[in-house]
């Protein structure tokens, strides 16, 4: 076979991630399986940063294993931002799985390491199979991380639910994949792309089904509308962790997927899909940001927030595909991991220190009992919302531009209003932060180091690129993304 | 010139000294505040000599590359903002200073100078700006940071609401702004200033486009600087601490609106429609604030909607062609304004943090510094020659005249004169007459009370009365920067380089006229609430619908709670009720499905598995059809 010729040594940083997880695996076995296990979860942050400096060092120039696995300056960036997205969920759980005495650690800190391995699969696959092998780690990892609070009704119930409705989004995708195949012949998306203008000249109505329900199938991972039904529930049940896990890594790693078919496969009939992924982001940037003005949970407000987010970064795939608009949506999903990461360990703080609930009142006088923490969440917060001086702004701007240069106005417009109006219910947060007094029992919080790294790193990250986002976009407009 | 860039950043050193150490200095923060804009001051003060002398610097880098094209930051000195820096500047100082005594008592009072050092860079930084992008970034800014200070006081739920709801308006203005700002850059392909008048001066940009960008722009002006239908927001910003509302009424938040107008002028000069729709905006808004000044008892929304009014003055003269007039105004403005409002806090001190003027009256004797720069403000604003109000409102009413048509004029001079009679029926009902406070100390209005604080109201010390003093001093004179007869030398100062046309000018009979009716205006505030010979309820009584209407702001806020706020959440809720009920029906009708194997999950609480698959096959074959009807695949 071809495929044995070819330079494994791309592979190097998946084959590493995969043996340092069975590793931490195996270490947990021997270690026994309640103890507390902050050494593992200190092994799993060295295994993802060791990942990601050989993502950097190794095969630089890019290159391919037959047409299945690539190793392009766009798969490379989405796995540091995976690789680093991963460490900083680990950082950030350490103190909660100490206080959770019902998670078994070693298991939930490998299961991370192997939603990482797959991730990485999935953003360098250029085949079906690969493809969908990498989607279904990610995915069967992330129905047990959801539930992973096995005696606790909501994170059972969040389990259940993610495993049925993600199983029925794999179908969805199994069945776009199958009309391919059986048009094509082949599981290579380089040949299935060669072979699209004719195809669909031939067979229209069978490329667009195959085309819907992939894209509905993925738009289950990304939670756009109406396929988002099962992220608040989820977002709300699982461990708040892994609710962060679920709504950045998870999802822009859909996203990665989502651009490398429509861009490999379906470029040659951008024209036909465009539109429908431009109605989709409009409908989803509506809902979510509609839906969650009536929100008083917080973790349930980061849901739909979450959604309304999809929605932003379906704009510029629906605009235009080419470099410069995956340069603007990978500059907005480096942003987006930032403040949504940084929010998140604040929300896990949090609900911790008030008795695992998340009510929007929970963050009653935050300011009082955490001025550092009150201030990062309001600048995540605000990012989120697209304030200037912070990466979500910048972000949004680039989205804007593009869109107008794209002849979107529309599109454009409704992400203006539709932000306007997500100031409504960050501002809510905010408003419980800074302007309520704190509960008459609420102590002043003690912040552990896990959170208090994850939420200075993130808050730099988010002011810097707000204020110098040259750093990033200077970089990023040099690529070549796709090779 | 080449150093203004440090204007703004004293007042954010100060901002990051005061957020890192405040709890450490307490009441010596103020020291820090005030030393950071003296600085800012001095700088300005020297960027405008040289500027006076000198031409326009500019000093911009590349800030983002986006795409093909990259976005700039930097500053620029131009005449316009010159005039702004010492304006912004002086105020800005001045509350920095008033506020040392005001707020000595709160124990926050480091986290309110942080604020202040916030909103004065934020404020400089708009309006030094080189490009209408950066002045947007600093223009949102600008709006949090009056969400910040008018909640200062958040524990009064009035408060807290008030800020919220001020952030929100603005931002429906800002919509607008941000719109006009994206189709700009299509159309010229820059953000910088000098590129959009080139390119609109030679007719780059189609004419529709031109009056759609200018109304967009203005739209955001008409949040900002509180225009009708948007003005909403500045009465209840009154729930904030004094000195804040001198600074956003005078030099920061709502000046920032008519400066956004005067810096984009070139793009509104090019579209009849748009200069049109901004005068009328002006003129109704000027007109219905002032009607609504007339019945306010609360010092401080007295004060809120004459601001609205004078902004309206001043939207007007911009929209009729008057681009020295309306900025004329803005300066004169912003220093009787400050000074009236820091006067209002000396009161408010006074009478132990009691608002209503119907429980003071009689301080003229107890006050006297107070009494007498208040009354200078007074005068000022009615447009009483010799002060500043006298020649700014005079070239509004003229351009008004030449430039607009007799409507506007008319409405024009009837404001002129509701201002007069509604400043007067503040100053007398408060300095005047006899002290109605004396024995109901009990009800505190405000929850800043103190117990050792009863007693008579006595003049404040030297932190408060200074301010007060310097800009009497400015409301006498900063008129005569304009000045007739040495043959308007602010307008050749701001005009010159540009390319705006002729400035209109009144006779010597509209100056008789302005003065006539402002004192008309005192004169009928003298017999009602001095004399007496007038009975205080006469235009109550005859007229007892209007003074409802009024009282209750037109019902405004009623309104829009009713038609926008209340349907923005039920469009929310109706989606969410989609997720979580109506389908639920949906798929009860579709058949038993939901029933018999709702029994497996019947225990989850929130929300049934079964109907989120339904509704996303559902869904996605609604997405798929929907498609192909549009695409025309099955025809």
């Amino acid at each position: 076979m071809l495929a044995f010729e070819a330079t494994w040594s791309l592979m190097t940083p998946e084959i590493v991630l995969g043996a340092l997880a069975m590793l931490v695996f195996t270490i947990d076995f021997m270690t026994g399986i309640h103890e507390k296990k902050p050494f593992i979860g200190r092994l799993s942050i060295f295994s993802l940063l060791v990942t990601a400096v050989l993502v950097l060092v190794m095969n630089p120039q890019g290159g391919q294993i037959g047409d299945t696995f690539l190793v392009d300056p766009f798969a490379m960036v989405f796995k540091l931002i995976i690789l680093v997205g991963v460490a900083l969920v680990i950082m950030m759980s350490m103190n909660y799985l100490d206080r959770n005495e019902d998670i078994y650690q070693g298991e939930y800190y490998s299961i991370l390491l192997f939603t990482a391995l797959g991730a990485m699969i999935m953003v360098s696959s250029a085949d079906l199979i690969t493809l969908f092998i990498g989607l279904e780690i990610v995915s069967i990892s992330s129905y047990a991380l959801a539930g992973f609070k096995k005696h606790n009704i909501d994170s059972t119930e969040a389990s259940i639910k993610y495993i049925v409705l993600g199983g029925t989004a794999s179908a969805f995708i199994l069945f776009g994949m199958s009309y391919l195949y059986g048009l094509t012949g082949t599981t290579s998306l380089y040949e299935i792309g060669a072979a699209m203008p004719e195809l669909f000249a031939d067979y229209t109505v069978m490329i667009m089904i195959s085309l819907l329900f992939m894209l509905g199938g993925f738009g289950f991972k990304v939670s756009m509308v109406p396929f988002h039904m099962w992220a608040p529930d989820v977002y709300y049940g699982a461990p708040t962790p892994v609710t962060a896990f679920l709504a950045t890594v998870s999802k822009l790693a859909a996203f990665g997927i989502i651009i490398r078919v429509f861009t490999l496969g379906f470029e040659s009939i951008y024209a036909e899909w465009a539109f429908i992924v431009a109605t989709i982001a409009a409908i989803t940037m509506i809902v979510g940001n509609f839906i969650a003005l009536t929100q008083q949970d917080v973790k349930r407000l980061m849901a739909y927030s979450g959604i309304a987010q999809a929605g932003y970064i379906l704009v510029p795939i629906a605009t235009v595909l080419n470099n410069f608009s995956i340069t603007v949506i990978i500059f907005y999903s480096v942003a987006y991991i930032m403040m949504t990461l940084g929010a998140f360990s604040i929300i896990t703080l949090v609900s911790e220190q008030s008795g695992r609930k998340t009510g929007m009142d929970t963050f009653a006088g935050l300011y009082q009992r955490s001025p550092y923490m009150a201030v990062a969440m309001a600048i995540f917060l605000l990012s989120l919302a697209g304030l200037p001086f912070t990466a979500g702004f910048i972000g949004k701007a680039n989205i804007f531009l593009l869109a107008i240069n794209g002849n979107m106005l529309w599109l454009a417009i409704i992400m203006i209003v539709t932000s306007i109006i997500s100031f409504y219910y960050y501002f809510g947060v905010i408003k419980q932060m800074f302007m309520a007094e704190p509960k008459p029992n609420a102590e002043e919080i003690k912040v552990p180091g896990g959170i208090q790294a994850v939420v200075t790193v993130t808050l730099a990250g988010t002011v810097l690129l707000g204020i110098l986002p040259n750093l990033l976009l200077d970089l990023f407009t040099g690529f070549n993304w796709m090779i | 010139m080449q150093l203004a860039w440090l204007i703004p950043v004293f007042p954010l050193i100060a901002f990051l000294i005061l957020l890192f150490f405040g709890r450490l200095l307490q009441e010596k923060s103020a020291y820090v505040g005030i030393a950071a804009l003296a600085l800012s001051f001095i700088y300005s003060v020297l960027a405008l000599f040289e500027r006076v002398g000198g031409e326009t610097y500019t000093y911009v880098f590349e800030w983002m590359t986006f795409g093909e094209t990259s976005l700039t930051m930097g500053y620029e000195v131009t005449a316009l903002n010159a005039m702004m820096l010492i304006v912004v500047t002086v105020v800005s100082l001045l509350v920095h200073v008033f506020s040392r005594e005001y707020m000595h008592e709160d124990h926050r009072i480091h986290v309110f100078y942080s604020y202040l050092g916030l909103f004065s860079f934020s404020m400089l930084g708009l309006v030094l700006a080189p490009n209408i992008l950066q002045l947007f970034i600093f223009w949102e800014l600008v709006g949090l940071c009056s969400f910040l200070l008018v909640g200062f006081w958040y524990f009064k739920p009035e408060a807290a609401s008030a800020a919220k709801k001020a952030f929100l308006t603005t931002r429906i203005g800002d919509v607008g702004l941000l719109i006009g700002l994206v189709l700009l850059f299509n159309e010229v392909g820059s953000f910088a200033y000098a590129d959009i008048y080139a390119a609109v001066e030679n007719g780059m940009v189609e004419q529709p486009m031109v009056t759609a960008i200018a109304l967009l722009v203005f739209l955001g002006a008409v949040g900002k600087s509180a225009q009708f239908p948007l003005h909403v927001w500045l009465p209840d910003a009154m729930e904030g601490p004094t000195p804040v509302s001198a600074l956003i009424h005078a030099a920061t938040m709502v000046a920032a609106g008519v400066y956004l107008v005067g810096v984009m002028y070139p793009v509104f000069l090019a579209s009849e429609t748009a200069l049109t729709v901004v005068a009328y905006t002006g003129a109704i808004t000027a007109f219905f604030a002032a009607t609504m000044a007339l019945v306010m008892t609360d010092i401080k929304r007295v004060l809120a909607y004459s601001t609205i009014s004078q902004l309206g003055f001043m939207i007007l003269a911009l929209g009729t062609a008057g681009y020295v007039a309306g900025l004329f105004h803005l300066m004169t403005h912003a220093f009787f304004k400050a000074l009236l409002f820091l006067g209002a806090g000396s009161v408010i001190v006074a009478v132990h943090h009691r608002q209503d003027i119907s429980v003071m009256g009689g301080l003229w004797s107890k006050m006297k510094i107070t009494s007498v720069t208040f009354l200078i403000g007074a005068l000022a604003i009615a447009g009483i020659f010799p002060l500043a109000g006298f020649w700014s409102k005079e070239e509004i009413l003229a351009s008004a005249l030449l430039n607009g048509n007799g409507f506007l004029f008319g409405l024009a001079l009837v404001t002129a004169f509701m201002t007069a009679f509604y400043m007067f029926r503040l100053f007398f009902k408060t300095f005047t007459g006899d002290y109605r406070g004396a024995h109901d100390d009990e009800d505190e209005a405000d929850g800043h009370g103190e117990d050792d604080h009863h007693g008579e109201p006595h003049e404040n010390t030297g932190f408060m009365t200074m301010p007060l003093v310097v800009l009497a001093v400015l409301a006498v004179t900063a008129g005569f920067v304009n000045l007739p007869f040495i043959g308007y030398p602010l307008e050749g100062f701001l005009t010159a380089g540009l390319n705006l046309g002729d400035q209109p000018h009144g006779e010597l009979w509209l100056a008789f006229l302005s003065l006539a009716v402002a004192a008309g205006g005192i004169l009928l505030a003298w017999a009602m609430y001095y004399k007496g010979s007038i009975s205080e309820d006469f235009f109550a009584a005859k007229a007892p619908a209007v003074h409802k209407l009024l009282l209750n702001k037109y019902y405004l806020d009623e309104l829009y709670t009713a038609v926008f706020v209340k349907p923005t959440v039920a469009v929310g809720r109706f989606f969410w009720e989609m997720d979580k009920g109506i389908v639920d029906g949906m798929v009860n009708l579709i058949g038993r499905f939901t029933s018999t194997s709702g029994r497996t999950f019947g225990k989850t609480h929130n929300g049934q598995l079964q109907t989120y698959g339904v509704v996303s096959v559902l869904g996605g074959i609604v997405v798929i059809a929907i498609a192909f009807v549009l695409r025309g695949y099955f025809g």
